[in-house]
This record gives C-alpha cells, sequence and structure tokens, in this order.
C-alpha cells in the first residue's frame, strides 16, 4: 500500500497572482488559462479527469441510474437469489454483475459504493487539508516554542503505525453510540489554552515579543476547542463519521508537513523582507504574500493524498472498521468477497477494478496537475 | 555527533512513552468488551466479577493501571497477560515477530531491486515506449489496493484453488527453522503483493529524481569530460537521486516491521499484523499496547537511523 | 448451557476473513438417507497407530479443564480427563460412567447424590498414582476459585452445602462434599436439584485434579494449572518430567501424546491414534477445508466449512462430511422489557413475519439444520414431548418462509391498527460484524423493516456484542439476532433455564436476553428443576418449552446441525454428544 508521503517535488517558483509577469505576459494569458493549456497536453491526465468527473455524476445520480437501468436497490435482501447452500449466482441478466452473499445486486452496490469512496476521500482530505495548513502555517510563520510544539505533535501521531491507529480508533468509535468527543476536546482545549499562557508569559519575561503575539494566538486556538467542547455535544457516529474522522487524524501531518517547510522558506524571501519593512502586520503579511503562494503546493499535495484516502478508507472497511452495514463500500465487499472469490470472482473483480480505476484516475490527474503546475523539467 | 544522537535518543524515549500512554487512554476511556465478564462465564454472582476485575487490577484507577503497566514493562520487560487467554503478551508478539519480519525483509529486497532497477532504467531511457510502459505499471502498481492484488494472485496461482495452480495458497506459512522451502515458497506471492506498490512508488521517485539530476549542469560536465554514460548515471546521478529514497526506504521499513496487516490477512500468515488487528477487535488492551507499542518502536527507530545518517552526511543537520 | 458461543469462537475469529462458518447443517435425527448423515451406530473398530491433525482456527478458551466451556475445548477434555460421566460416541443422551462406576444414586428428595467411583484410574506423570473421590472434591472445589473462575460451576453445582463460605473465603473447603472413602463421593444440596447435578457431572468439572500438586498453581493469578496439568484418559498434552506442558503454545498448537499410565483395561475408550496433533490459528476456513479435504489425516476443529465449500464436498465427495445436530438452536431475541415488544401480539407479529429460510439461507441453506420452531433441540429429551420438528402447533411460527398477513392480524391486536408498526423511534438491535453473523443480523433487519419498523442496527465485536450489550440489562438493546444457546449436557434445562427464567435475569453476563419474566413460566421452571428421574424431567421441560414459546420471547430459526469433515484416510467417529470428531475412537485407515 502506499505510503502516503507525497512525492517530494520542489517548492513551486511562483505561478502565483502575485507575479503574472512570469509567464505568458506577452501573449496575454492569464496563470489559470495556462496551467489549463499545459494540463490539457496531457492526455492520460485528462482521460482521468473525464472519469472522475463521469464517475461523480454516477455517484450523485446513483438511484437514478439504478432505476433506469431496472438494477434491484442496493439493499435489498433476496435470499431467493442464491442457490441452495446460500452462495451468490453470477451475472445473468437480473443482475449483470451477479449477487453478493446476501443476494444484492452488486452493480448497484458497486455505484452506490462510489458515494461513500469519494464522500469519506474528499470530506477528510479536505478536513485534512485545512487543519494541516492552519497548523503548518502556525508553525512555520512564527517559529519559535509555538513551531517546536506542533513538530513535536506531529511527531507523537507519526509515531504511531497509521492503519493500527486508524483501525484502533474506528474500531472504539464505532461501538454502539459511537465516541463523545467533547469532553476530550475540551481538555484539550484547556491545556492549549494554559500552555499558551505560559508561553506568552516566558516569552514576555525573555523579551522575545513577537512569540508572545504567537502565543496569543495559540490561546485564542485553545478558547476556541474549549468553548466548542463545552457547548456542543459532539459524538462521533459509527459509519462514515469516524472514518472520516480517523483518516483526517493520521493525514493531516502531511500537509502540515509540507505548509510548514514551504512557509519556513517562503517567511525568509525578499517580497516578505520588503512588507515587514513597510509596516505590514504579521496578519497582512500572511494572507497576502505567503498564503497566495501555498495554493499550488497545496492543491497538488491535496490532490496527491486523496487516493491514498480512498485507498486508506477502502482498507478500513476491508478489515471492518468502515461505514456500517447494510451501506455498500468497495472495501467491505472486497472483504466480503474473501471466502466466496474462489468461485464467486464477479463479487471480488467488481469492487476491486472500481476502486483500481478510480484511485488511478485521481493519481494521474494528480500528476497532471503537478506537472502543470511545476513545468521547470524540461527535458522529461 | 555523540550529543546529537543522544538528544535523538531521548527524544525517541519520550516518543515511545507518549505513544503507550495515547493507546491506553484511547483504550481505556473507549473500552469495548469487559475482560471481567468476559472471564467470568456463564451467570456468574456479581461477587465473582468483582473479584476477576480486581485481580486483572481494572478496579484501579486509570493512572494507577498505567503505572503498574509502565513499571512492569521498564524494570521487568513484561507486557502483561493477553485477556483473551492470559498468555504471556511478550510471548505472543515474540512468537510471531519472525514472519512479519520475513515478509517485510523479502518484501522490501524485491521492491528495492524492482523499483530502483525500473527507475534508473525509465529515466535514462525518457520518453521511450520503455519509459512509459514501465511508468504507466508503475501508475496500476500504486492504485491498486494490496489486499485485493493478494486476492487476485490467489486467484490466479494458488496451488488449491488458482487458474495455474502453481504457487502454495494462503495458510501455507511455515516458520524457517521447520522447513525453508516451503518457508520461501509460502512467502513468494506475499512478497511479491507487497512489493508491488512499494516498487512503483520507489520507480516512479527515483525516475523523477534521477531525470532531474541528470540535467543538471555537472552532469553535463561529467560527459563533456568523457565520462562513460554508465559512470555518469550510477557514479554521479544515483548519488544525489538516491537520498530521498534512503530516506522512505527507511521510514516504509520501519512501518512494515510493525507488521503488514492486509497482506498478513489475505495470506493467513501468522505475525505482528494480523495479532494487532485480532486483538483490537477483541479489545484485548495488553495486547493492543504490546503491538502498538512495537509497531512505534519500529518506526522511531527507522526515523533515528535515517536522521543520523542524514546529520551524517550533511553535519549542518546536528545543530538544529 | 453455553451459548452459541462456541460456533461463535470460531466466528470471532473469523473476523479477519470474514467467511460463513456453516455451524450446522441439515438433517436431524432421523432420516439416515440425507448427505453426510451420521449412522445411528458408527464403527468404532480400527487400526492402531499413526498421527491425526486436527485444524483449528482459534485456540481453546482454557487449556485449564476445570474452566473450559466450548465444545471444542471439551474435544480435548474428553481425550485427556476422565470425568466422573462421559458420553460415548453414539449416544448423545445418557452418559455411561467414566471415572464413576455406575450411575449416580440420587435420593428420592433430590438432595443427595452419591457416586462410587473406579481405584484404578491413576494420574500421568509426574503425580503417578491412583485417583480418590478426595482428588474429585478439589476438582469441583477449586472450579469456585476466583483464580480458575468456571462459568458453569455456580450453576450447577451452587446448590452444594457450603459453597458460599468457600467463595467468601470463610472455609478452606466445601463442606456439603463428603468424602467417607477413597471411592465414594457424595454431594448434598440446600435443595432438591440432584437430577441436575448428577446430569452435570458428564462435564470435565468432575475430572479428578490432584491437590497436592495443583494448589500451587491454583495459588497464582490467574491460575497456571492449566500450563501444568495432569491426564487421567488415553491421552495426556506433551509435557516434561515435572509436569510444566511443553506440547501447548497458545494459539498455535495442542500436541496430545498417550498417557503412560493410562490402562486401557478400565476405560470403554479406544484410544487408536498415537499421537494427535491439534493446529491453530488457521483464520482462513476456506482454505483450511480445502486442506482437510484433500491432505492427509486431518480433521476439523472448532469450524465447519463454509457454504461454498461445502457446496464442494456435497457434489464431489459427501462421504467426507458428517453431520449432526448440534444440540442447540440459534434465535433473535427480542426484549420483552421494553417497547413495542413489551406487548405479546406485537411480538407475535414479528415471528409471523420472519422470513426464517432467509436467514437459514445465511448459514449455508437447508443442509445446515432444519427451522426452528420451538426451543428444545433435536437429539435432547422433551424435543418430541414439544412438538419435534413441527413445533408446538402456534400459528405465528408455522409458516418458515413468513406470512405477512397473519403478522399484520396480531400487529392490530397489539394496537397498530393499520397493521404496520407506527411508531417514531429507532430501535437498537446490537449483531455481531463479521462472517455469517452479520448476514443473519442484516436479514433479520431486512425482515423487522417489513412491519414497518425502524431497527438501528450496529455491528461490533462478539465479544463486545456480549459483554457490553446484549449481556447487559442497562444496555437497552432491544433486539439481539446473533444469539443462540447449546446444551451443557442432555438434561433439557440447561437449554431452557439460563435462558428464559425470569430469576435468572443479571446485570452482567446475563443470557435471558429476552429477559422473560412470566410467574407461570417461573414457577413452572422451580418445579421442574427438582424433579428427578428422566422421563419426569423431559415431560416436565416440554411442557415448560410449549409455555415459553407461547410467549413468543425469541424467533427460533435453526436447529443448526455441526458439520464435521475428514481427510479420505481417516476413519472418523463422531462424538454426537459434543457434534465434533471423538478423538478417542477415531483412527487412520
Amino acid at each position: 500500500m502506499s505510503t502516503g508521503v507525497p512525492r517530494l517535488v520542489e517548492p513551486s517558483s511562483g505561478l502565483t497572482a502575485a507575479d503574472p509577469l512570469e509567464f505568458g505576459a506577452i501573449a496575454g494569458r492569464t496563470p489559470w488559462q495556462l496551467f489549463w493549456r499545459n494540463f490539457k497536453k496531457d492526455k492520460l491526465a485528462l482521460a482521468g479527469l473525464v472519469f472522475i468527473v463521469l464517475l461523480v455524476i454516477a455517484a450523485i445520480a446513483a438511484p437514478l441510474i439504478t432505476k433506469l437501468i431496472g438494477a434491484s436497490p442496493p439493499n435489498l435482501i433476496n435470499t431467493d437469489a442464491l442457490d441452495s447452500f446460500g452462495t451468490p449466482t453470477g451475472p445473468s441478466s437480473e443482475h449483470l454483475f451477479g449477487v453478493d452473499p446476501l443476494g444484492r445486486d452488486v452493480l448497484s452496490r458497486t455505484l452506490y459504493g462510489a458515494r461513500v469512496s469519494l464522500e469519506v476521500a474528499l470530506i477528510s482530505t479536505a478536513l485534512a487539508t485545512f487543519i494541516g495548513v492552519v497548523l503548518g502555517l502556525v508553525a512555520g510563520f512564527f517559529r519559535g516554542w509555538v513551531d517546536s510544539g506542533i513538530s513535536r505533535l506531529m511527531d507523537v501521531l507519526l509515531a504511531f503505525p497509521a492503519l493500527l491507529l486508524a483501525l484502533g480508533l474506528a474500531a472504539a468509535c464505532s461501538l454502539g453510540d459511537g465516541c463523545a468527543v467533547s469532553t476530550p476536546l475540551q481538555a484539550a482545549g484547556l491545556a492549549t489554552v494554559i500552555v499558551g499562557l505560559l508561553g506568552a508569559a516566558l516569552s514576555f519575561a525573555r523579551g522575545r515579543r513577537e512569540m508572545v503575539g504567537a502565543s496569543l494566538v495559540v490561546v485564542g486556538f485553545g478558547l476556541f476547542f474549549l468553548l466548542i467542547g463545552s457547548f456542543f455535544t459532539i459524538k462521533i457516529e459509527p459509519g462514515a463519521g469516524v472514518v472520516i474522522f480517523v483518516i483526517t487524524l493520521v493525514s493531516w501531518t502531511y500537509i502540515a508537513r509540507i505548509v510548514r517547510g514551504q512557509v519556513l522558506s517562503l517567511r525568509e524571501k525578499e517580497f516578505v523582507e520588503a512588507s515587514r519593512s513597510l509596516g505590514a502586520s504579521d496578519a497582512r503579511i500572511v494572507f497576502k504574500e505567503i498564503l497566495p503562494n501555498l495554493i499550488v503546493p497545496i492543491i497538488v499535495y491535496a490532490t496527491l493524498i486523496l487516493p491514498t484516502n480512498i485507498l486508506l478508507e477502502a482498507a478500513l472497511s476491508f478489515l471492518g472498521a468502515g461505514v456500517q452495514p447494510p451501506n455498500a463500500s468497495w472495501g467491505a465487499m472486497i472483504a466480503e468477497a474473501t471466502s466466496v472469490f474462489d468461485t464467486a470472482w464477479w463479487y471480488m473483480l467488481v469492487p476491486g477494478l472500481a476502486l483500481l480505476f478510480t484511485v488511478l484516475a485521481f493519481n494521474v490527474v494528480g500528476d497532471g496537475l503537478s506537472d502543470a503546475l511545476n513545468p521547470r523539467q524540461e527535458g522529461s | 555527533m555523540i550529543r546529537y544522537i543522544l538528544r535523538r535518543l531521548l527524544w525517541v524515549v519520550f516518543l515511545l512513552f507518549a505513544v503507550s500512554f495515547i493507546t491506553f487512554v484511547i483504550f481505556y476511556l473507549l473500552p469495548s468488551a469487559d475482560p471481567a465478564a468476559l472471564r467470568a462465564g456463564r451467570q456468574p454472582n456479581p461477587a465473582l466479577v468483582a473479584s476477576i476485575r480486581h485481580q486483572l487490577g481494572l478496579d484501579q484507577p486509570w493512572y494507577v493501571q498505567y503505572g503498574r503497566y509502565m513499571k512492569n514493562l521498564i524494570f521487568h520487560f513484561d507486557f502483561g497477560f493477553s485477556y483473551q487467554n492470559g498468555v504471556p503478551v511478550r510471548q505472543l508478539i515474540f512468537s510471531r515477530l519472525p514472519a512479519s519480519i520475513s515478509l517485510a525483509a523479502g518484501a522490501a529486497f524485491l521492491w528495492l531491486v524492482v523499483g530502483i532497477g525500473v527507475g534508473i532504467i525509465a529515466a535514462v531511457r525518457p520518453r521511450t515506449k520503455l519509459d512509459r510502459a514501465s511508468m504507466g505499471l508503475a501508475l496500476v502498481g500504486i492504485s491498486a489496493p494490496v489486499y485485493w492484488l493478494g486476492l487476485v494472485a490467489l486467484y490466479l496461482f494458488s496451488s488449491d484453488i488458482g487458474l495455474i495452480p502453481i504457487l502454495p495458497g494462503a495458510n501455507s506459512y511455515v516458520p524457517l527453522s521447520e522447513d525453508p522451502f516451503a518457508w520461501f515458497t509460502s512467502l513468494i506471492m506475499p512478497w511479491c503483493v507487497l512489493a508491488v506498490s512499494f516498487a512503483a512508488f520507489y520507480s516512479r521517485l527515483l525516475r523523477g529524481n534521477l531525470t532531474e539530476v541528470l540535467n543538471e549542469d555537472y552532469i553535463r560536465t561529467a560527459r563533456a569530460k568523457g565520462l562513460s554514460e554508465r559512470r555518469v548515471v550510477f557514479r554521479h546521478g544515483l548519488r544525489s537521486a538516491i537520498t530521498p529514497i534512503v530516506t522512505i526506504f527507511g521510514l516504509d521499513l520501519g512501518i512494515l516491521l510493525g507488521g503488514a496487516i492486509l497482506t498478513e490477512t489475505v495470506f493467513n500468515i501468522p505475525g505482528i499484523g494480523r495479532l494487532s488487528y485480532s486483538s483490537i477487535v477483541r479489545s484485548d488492551l495488553p495486547v493492543i499496547q504490546g503491538t502498538v507499542l512495537l509497531g512505534a518502536f519500529f518506526i522511531v527507530f527507522a526515523n533515528l537511523f535515517v536522521d543520523i545518517f542524514y546529520a551524517f552526511l550533511d553535519p549542518r543537520v546536528r545543530y538544529e | 448451557m453455553k451459548s452459541i458461543r462456541v460456533c461463535s469462537a470460531a466466528l470471532l475469529a473469523l473476523m479477519l476473513s470474514l467467511t460463513v462458518v456453516a455451524c450446522g447443517s441439515s438433517s436431524s435425527s432421523d432420516t439416515s438417507t440425507k448427505v453426510g448423515a451420521v449412522p445411528a451406530e458408527q464403527s468404532l473398530t480400527g487400526k492402531t497407530g499413526g498421527n491425526l491433525t486436527v485444524v483449528a482456527s482459534s485456540d481453546v478458551d482454557y487449556i485449564d479443564p476445570g474452566a473450559a466451556y466450548y465444545q471444542f475445548t471439551f474435544m480435548v477434555t474428553t481425550a485427556t480427563q476422565r470425568a466422573l460421566y462421559s458420553f460415548g460416541p453414539d449416544d448423545a443422551v445418557d452418559a455411561v460412567p467414566d471415572l464413576a462406576t455406575k450411575a449416580a444414586d440420587v435420593s428420592s428428595d433430590g438432595k443427595t447424590v452419591t457416586v462410587k467411583i473406579r481405584s484404578d484410574v491413576k494420574f500421568s506423570p509426574p503425580v503417578d498414582r491412583a485417583a480418590t473421590s478426595a482428588d474429585v472434591k478439589y476438582a469441583i472445589e477449586r472450579a469456585f476459585l476466583p483464580t480458575v473462575a468456571n462459568g458453569y460451576a455456580g450453576a450447577y453445582f451452587g446448590d452444594i452445602i457450603g459453597v458460599q463460605e468457600f467463595q467468601d473465603g470463610k472455609a478452606t473447603e466445601i463442606s456439603g462434599i463428603d468424602t467417607p472413602d477413597d471411592t465414594t463421593i457424595v454431594f448434598n444440596l440446600n435443595r432438591g436439584t440432584g437430577g441436575v447435578v448428577a446430569g452435570a457431572l458428564a462435564l470435565p468439572i468432575s475430572a479428578p485434579v490432584p491437590k497436592e500438586y495443583a494448589a500451587k498453581f491454583d495459588a497464582k493469578n490467574p491460575s497456571t494449572y492449566g500450563v501444568n496439568q495432569v491426564a487421567t484418559g488415553p491421552y495426556m498434552i506433551e509435557a516434561d518430567a515435572k509436569g510444566a506442558l511443553t506440547g501447548y503454545e497458545p494459539g498455535k498448537k495442542i500436541n496430545l501424546v498417550r498417557n503412560p499410565n493410562w490402562d486401557r483395561a478400565t476405560d470403554f475408550r479406544k484410544a487408536y491414534l498415537d499421537t494427535i496433533k491439534i493446529e491453530e490459528g488457521n483464520d482462513d476456513t476456506t482454505v483450511a477445508s480445502r486442506q482437510i479435504l484433500s491432505g492427509n489425516g486431518q480433521v476439523n476443529g472448532d469450524f465447519g466449512p463454509p457454504p461454498p465449500v461445502l457446496k464442494q464436498i456435497v457434489n464431489s465427495t459427501p462421504d467426507q462430511l458428517a453431520l449432526t445436530p448440534s444440540g442447540g438452536l440459534r434465535y433473535v431475541s427480542l426484549n420483552t422489557t421494553l417497547a413495542p415488544f413489551n406487548n405479546l401480539n406485537v411480538r407475535k407479529a414479528v415471528l409471523a413475519v420472519f422470513d426464517r429460510e432467509a436467514m437459514r439461507a445465511t448459514r449455508g441453506g437447508p443442509l445446515l439444520g432444519p427451522i426452528a420452531n420451538h426451543f428444545i433441540p433435536p437429539a435432547m429429551g422433551g424435543f418430541d414431548e414439544a412438538g419435534g420438528l413441527t413445533g408446538t402447533g402456534v400459528d405465528f411460527l408455522k409458516y418458515p418462509k413468513g406470512n405477512l398477513a397473519l403478522a399484520k392480524e396480531y400487529m392490530k391486536k397489539g394496537g397498530f391498527p393499520s397493521g404496520m408498526y407506527t411508531g417514531s423511534q429507532q430501535l437498537l438491535m446490537v449483531g455481531t460484524s463479521g462472517g455469517a453473523a452479520q448476514k443473519s443480523s442484516e436479514v433479520a433487519a431486512a425482515q423487522l423493516e417489513k412491519l414497518g419498523f425502524k431497527p438501528k442496527l450496529r455491528l461490533v465485536t462478539q465479544d463486545s456484542m456480549y459483554t457490553k450489550f446484549c449481556n447487559v440489562p442497562k444496555a437497552k438493546v432491544v433486539i439481539c439476532p446473533n444469539v443462540g444457546w447449546l446444551k451443557d449436557f442432555a438434561d433439557p434445562q440447561t437449554i431452557l433455564d439460563p435462558t428464559f427464567n425470569g430469576k435468572n435475569i443479571v446485570d452482567v453476563n446475563n443470557s435471558n436476553w429476552p429477559q422473560l419474566n412470566v410467574a407461570s413460566v417461573n414457577s413452572a421452571m422451580d418445579s421442574a428443576e427438582v424433579v428427578v428421574g428422566a422421563d419426569a424431567r423431559n415431560k416436565a421441560w416440554a411442557a415448560i418449552d410449549r409455555q415459553i414459546t407461547a410467549q413468543a420471547p425469541a424467533v427460533p430459526w435453526i436447529w443448526d446441525d455441526t458439520a464435521n469433515i475428514r481427510s479420505t484416510n481417516v476413519a472418523g467417529v463422531i462424538n454426537k454428544f459434543n457434534s465434533n470428531w471423538d478423538l478417542s475412537f477415531t483412527s487412520l485407515k
């Protein structure tokens, strides 16, 4: 399985809104148009994109499609479709891709399974990206103890075997009523507030004024969590919610590391210094100078971890810790197929191929994206 | 250098503490099965359940339980007893370690050879059919779920049910000490399946890096100096392109040594991965603690070695 | 007695491979023309020698025979331990004297049980001496020790005088067990449950344990006697000279070798095999089943072949299959204390609508056993008296495929004029994830939806399902679809009492999942507990079965048969009581 470490590409040299003169100024094209032109050249990436679009449409329109082609609904148990030993029957005119061990139609389950895979992967990637960007920014920009703290936190998280951690949390939260995170959130918030206040006090005492600001930002975060935890009862329900939660938890560190590295190098660049000398505040620098330069790598890395997250969701479902039955999930379908795959090969093949092509399409698009956005590799 | 290593070692110890603490908290706060009730059997009287609970130490507050666990671990290297069957966790773990190591080591060798080989070939022959074909295959390799590949491999080649029955199927693992030949043949399919995604990833990575390096000026100089292409690629190009590979390899191996859950499941190999999975499913906290700690141990030490290796190469790192 | 945990133990281990375990199969006791049926009288002759490999998916529950409770573990204990009474291969109902010399003597008031034992049964090395009544007394005492914690001692032997004081630590022995001489043991009870005690003596708890050897192990917490045990049967677990087991690796293997101190002349067992190797950890039962079928000298241990393999066997080599009633049943329990199932008519409606054939299909179809129509399973006393295969005659259990119209009638009687459930609450339903159990729970949920119920199906690990949800009344689980029960021994009380007696509802480890608490049923059971004599007991408990069925506390859906398989060169003998291979009679061809 993929290690999840994105390909080590050097930071973008800045195809951004900040310096449009770098490319195509003569032809008068915007950077986005240029990017699209480069992207289009990669036929494979284009094919991948088309596939993804079709997949998304199919997932959204799954109920409609099922009705149109006359397939049985995905959760309709029909033991009459099984033979006298309770084993599934194969492709037939009624069931284009055969049935699963409970007599449910494989085609419709595969279609509905796309929903799960896409939804979980997209949401968790988006969340992980958001958290990673925020924390990476804070760490890289403020440096000092804030950076150390966040980096150490990432180290601890990364020390866990990822799949085990995800499994453990998913298994623990999948029982009965799910896991209530309000109390841990409150505790974490309180701890952050205390640490932040301590940091502020120490920095002030040591005369490091800039760290006081950073510490106050940390305190702000802590208060935020504390308040959320106190006023809302947040419970992570078994099923898609748990899976999104654990996948987010194990993948935000990759984005955070990259963003931190980027910010570290960006903050030393001249245009940042220039802004500072003009009297720009920290916030302005972050939002006007640094963040725009981060957009490209963020997009690139987000698209790189997306396929990994699809595979991770499928792996969790395969191990039984994913979405709850009777909802279909490709990983769970493959898991159910392990006992019957030698005779019911269709039940293993169809969801597996669906997974393969989906992940492949995202990988290809990701490749195309990063190639189009980093057009430095001449001759490759 | 020594100071750097010591500092890192200290951090490693702290990390392991943190991992064990967090694992404990997670599984303590979110327990599933009740071990005392499990042990007490059918319809015990409450007094019996209470006394079992007391004997397992489950009626103590969590920090006392954790303290006891850590004390036993540090001073006696005692990982406790499995809630499931009372077997010492240390025995469980060490009896299953060889299988996981066999799997990881063999796969690692395979993916290094294939990954690096394919990466080099693709890089020195850019944009040829060979390049495109191998990179295409690599794309497929990183996109396929490993357990699905395992099932497909079994379906095709397993000696009992496969279409082309040439290799021993699932559940055929025997330890090396018992029967080296059977051990080897039983691991061929798992090795290949496990190595696929890594080999694919490494070949892409290496190809990318090597291509970049080969376009650098100093390479052009080397060529201009009249050095053979082979020397250029291997002596000069590969040297710089290989360092990220080494980093990632260390990390990947570290993760795998802790147990390749998915591969072990599909091929029914009695390794640490399966043990950790079944212990999570049964909420067997002592075993979970043991396997997670073991996995974390391998990961942090792999990180440590890689960092030391870098510090060795690049003195600036030591002073961070 | 024990819950369907036995087959579910295999299911637990199968969480990984998520295969369908065939924990039972078709025909019941009578017809012998069915595929894989075991003849009424099996051939008990065989060649001496050779090694048998027992392929198992997971481990025994406890290697200590005094704590063992799984059917799979009994496979081992019946070969290594001589309980007071044991079951021969062909008779699943009447135990034969094993360590005892003749049937137990139960006084007419049921308060005294006297057993005379042999004097010529020796312990394996290093104890080496003959077993005495004091050893049987210690075996039963140690079962009550918290370091051993036998799961059924309290249920069947809790009425012995002095048990409470012993458990509280106030006494160092159980005063109610008398050993007037080396070959006599007397149980004095404070209630007239001698009939039950006599039956329970057929369990490994009554196999003698030498106190002077075992006490030091029992003092440890948990007791380490299991890994230092001695044997009285024809086989023993390989051990060193001091008695420490060398042939047991938890989760991996158990090696049985001949007990040098076993005297063939004193035992009804034949013990043809020289060695028996139990190989555990074979989670993938599909692969393991195939290995047994194509291999040499192998039999299955704690799992049955999954339906696809079963299909293959039936179509090609049916003689490698042996199907016997498991002595248990599976049912979907409805919580009678929570709405809407506190209404009898609503419960009857659920029973009427259930497509029990669909449930059975999840286990492998008709081959796996008959549809259950009441609660006492076939091959047990009281089965025929309670209606046999056809059932007690209630209309709501008359239709194996379910009858929606009839169900709606009952719903109307239950206060839902439209015939469908109109309440808004979701009903908490907790099942086991993975394998056939998950499938059964999904099918069960679908049945409930036919009447408009909205079940909230939560799938958890089997251990959690029991210890955190279904066995805990406070968890307020409305429907438990993956429960069932297996007999402990051949008395019908063991099927009905723990599971439907109101007084057995406990806070922890509750096995009366429906929490049925009907005064008339409870008092009938109280009376039936103290009845003496097999015929009278069967009649009494059969009547109770009818009463329980009329209360519709659960949907009984299969009296499953256990499917056992063997390699072609194994002359396998099935122990019908234990529903698996009898290691003391099986031989190689």
